[in-house]
């Protein structure tokens, strides 16, 4: 969707955004945090928290809509389709648009989905 | 030791599992901003009708408050969401969230939580619903 911002919606995951993102929102859960645990995990390393891929999706409604919050009444469901590691670049894909919303994907630099899901403007 | 309410076997659903207070200040507010890349005026101190916090940030309120009342265990993770937003915070505003166990059901072998949050101000309005879904971690054998 050419009509869409997409430049300032990508997001440079990193070890140390997801520490700081761990203080905000006390979740220090060692998937995220603790690399060597993480290691032994199926994912093989850290993870980003859910909330960091989903990033690219509200800087993207908001700047198409000019607002620094989403509107009143917003509805967003999402699926979280694969892990986001250190070193990942997250943008969007837009699906489909229409004048009420949005289907999205958020995409890794590979191309690979990791979130998909609606937006629903309030 | 684990609180009953928050285990999958022990989850009494639609119950409140917990509630927390969080008087969201300037200073966070802009520290998420920093960390996530947001630079409107509209979050900055002296905005009119006071500094609002990016929606995104809402979503740590809940978390914030699961990993603090010892909710969630380590360990489990996030596969979807529905979640809605309400009025927007901002600096000043002394806002509650309230947990909830909604649901929970097996499949393919795995068990799931389905997890509400709801934060409100101190008008009782409602700044987000956030409900989302996760693998509870396997029980070591």
């Amino acid at each position: 969707m050419s009509d869409l911002p997409q430049g300032s919606t990508i997001i440079k995951v990193t070890q140390a955004l997801i520490d700081a993102y761990a203080a905000i929102a006390g979740d220090f859960n060692p998937v995220h945090v603790d690399p060597v645990f993480a290691a032994t995990t199926p994912f093989g390393a850290t993870i980003a928290h859910g909330c960091i891929p989903m990033e690219p999706i509200f800087r993207l409604v908001q700047a198409h809509l000019g607002r620094p919050v989403m509107p009143q009444g917003s509805r967003m469901k999402l699926r979280y389709l694969r892990p986001s590691h250190p070193g990942d670049t997250i943008g969007i894909v837009v699906k489909t648009q229409h004048e009420s919303g949005l289907e999205f994907q958020c995409v890794n630099q590979s191309g690979q989905p990791v979130i998909e899901g609606e937006v629903r403007y309030g | 030791m684990t609180n009953p309410l928050t285990t999958y076997d022990g989850a009494q659903l639609g119950q409140d599992v917990c509630r927390g207070r969080i008087d969201l200040s300037q200073d966070e507010i802009n520290r998420f901003c920093a960390l996530m890349g947001y630079d409107d005026p509209a979050y900055r101190a002296g905005a009119a009708g006071g500094a609002v916090a990016p929606t995104s940030m809402c979503l740590a309120f809940g978390l914030r408050l699961g990993w603090e009342e010892q909710v969630f265990p380590p360990g489990v993770i996030r596969v979807g969401d529905e979640n809605t937003y309400g009025v927007p915070a901002r600096a000043g505003d002394v806002l509650t969230t309230c947990l909830v166990i909604a649901d929970r059901f097996e499949r393919k072998g795995r068990r799931f939580l389905t997890y509400d949050m709801v934060t409100t101000n101190q008008h009782q309005e409602q700044v987000c619903h956030v409900r989302f879904t996760a693998i509870m971690p396997e029980a070591p054998r």
